[in-house]
């Protein structure tokens, strides 16, 4: 049996305790993917989290695999040229709802629409909730919980799902941090699925957000097969409540680039880039 | 010889101990990193409670090969296993009669989904052991209900905002 089969969740930690407050959404995101990694027997030096900036990027700190904690909202783009230059690693790239949606929200678009083979995890709060709690791109347009916006952001909140199928993405999925093993089994085929995949996950920041206590009540399950037209995936984005979770849409599309390049080019390529830093 | 259906129980059982005491643990240590203190050390007790149930389990396994359920596959009356404490049910200024009381109800929901896996079993062995186990289960709630006459009420977030959230950098 390969080493990795045989690991558990926990052996999949680092070691680092989580400086996240009690009862944030983001330990839920953690534990799944440890169980997912577990499971798919994911070997660590094959795998790479890269992240943003904001509470929900410190995740790879905790994760026992390689990491790269990045610049504000460009985790997608260094996980994408990672990828790109080695396309034998499993590349999650994972960060928050204001870091992936304003500051990135620019590379956003272009990764869904580029579609390299990785899995981006959205963890979203509605909040920044680092910098103590401002109005984020996914807060509700009446939410008076920062002295910033007392009366509300007054503005349309942004639609993940909707604005990723309207950029290219191939398979979008939401999950909600109530429910780890869901998140877990998400992952799981997120990983397996040749494109880009979009994991968007509900998760409450309880501390500056405490309504979101409520959603464990107003979630439901998507109990379609996922949708692969890209209209009827459409309508369900602008219509629904953004609370329904499971596999949305999956319809595979051609990969970029459309041949991987091979290892030893991307060793070469590696090398002279390392040699411009020792400069 | 363990019969297919004691071994799942066994694999739901030890899932169930595992999860309730790597979930304590992790609560116990941010409520820690949050000066909660005293919440802190309950939830320690709490996770060498399920950490003592899950070597009981462990015993029963010996030499035994566990059917293997991916996390996600095991039926679970909600979306976690019984006596796993909810994310949302927790705040780093809860007092130590809410953590109490949320405990509590933890062990009540294992002591029932043992009582109901030995109601709905056909295997003799499965149904004595998770009588058993329910039963031990039942025990650390009524320990938890004498606790909790001892400890004042006191509301969600009533204690005093000592040290104000922060991420410091």
């Amino acid at each position: 049996m390969n080493e990795s089969l045989a690991m558990k969740p926990r052996d999949y930690k680092s070691g680092i305790k989580p400086i996240w407050c009690p009862g944030c959404g983001h330990f839920s995101v953690l534990n799944a993917i440890t169980k997912a990694a577990a499971a798919c027997g994911l070997a660590k030096d094959d795998t790479v989290l890269v992240s943003g900036i904001g509470c929900s990027s410190r995740l790879p700190a905790y994760v026992d695999s390689y990491g790269f904690h990045g610049v504000h909202g460009r985790g997608l783009a260094v996980a994408q040229g990672l990828k790109v230059a080695r396309p034998d690693l499993t590349v999650i790239a994972l960060g928050g709802d204001g870091d992936g949606f304003s500051i990135g929200g620019n590379h956003f678009m272009h990764a869904c629409r580029r579609n390299v083979n990785i899995t981006y995890i959205a963890m979203d709060n509605e909040v920044y909730g680092m910098t103590k709690g401002q109005a984020s791109p996914t807060s509700p347009e009446d939410w008076e919980g920062s002295k910033l916006t007392p009366h509300g952001p007054g503005v349309r909140p942004f639609k993940p799902a909707a604005m990723a199928l309207a950029s290219g993405a191939p398979w979008i999925a939401r999950g909600y941090s109530g429910n780890p093993n869901q998140i877990a089994r998400l992952l799981a085929e997120a990983m397996a699925f040749p494109g880009f995949s979009f994991l968007h996950v509900l998760s409450q920041c309880i501390t500056f957000c405490p309504q979101q206590t409520d959603w464990k009540a107003i979630v439901s399950d998507f109990e379609e097969e996922p949708l692969s037209r890209a209209d009827e995936a459409a309508a369900l984005f602008l219509s629904e409540d953004g609370f329904k979770t499971g596999l949305l849409y999956r319809e595979p599309r051609a990969i970029w680039p459309p041949e991987a390049a091979p290892a030893e080019d991307a060793k070469l390529v590696l090398r002279d880039l390392a040699s411009v830093f020792q400069r | 010889m363990m019969t297919d259906t004691y071994l799942t129980f066994l694999a739901y059982s030890t899932e169930l101990e595992q999860e309730s005491q790597e979930r304590y643990l992790e609560i116990a240590e941010s409520m820690a990193t949050h000066g909660n203190d005293e919440v802190a050390g309950f939830f320690h007790r709490m996770a060498d409670e399920a950490g003592n149930h899950l070597a009981e389990v462990s015993l029963l396994c010996e030499g035994a090969e566990l059917p293997p359920i991916k996390a996600w596959e095991f039926q679970w009356p909600d979306a976690e296993p019984p006596e796993t404490t909810s994310y949302e049910a927790l705040h780093y200024r809860m007092s130590l009669h809410d953590a109490m009381t949320l405990a509590l109800a933890n062990e009540r929901a294992a002591e029932q989904f043992y009582r109901d896996y030995a109601h709905n079993s056909t295997d003799a062995e499965v149904i004595n052991t998770a009588n058993e186990f329910a039963d031990e289960e039942k025990s650390h709630a009524q320990a938890l209900e004498l606790m909790l006459e001892d400890v004042p009420v006191v509301s969600e977030l009533a204690r005093e905002e000592d040290d104000p959230p922060m991420m410091p950098e």
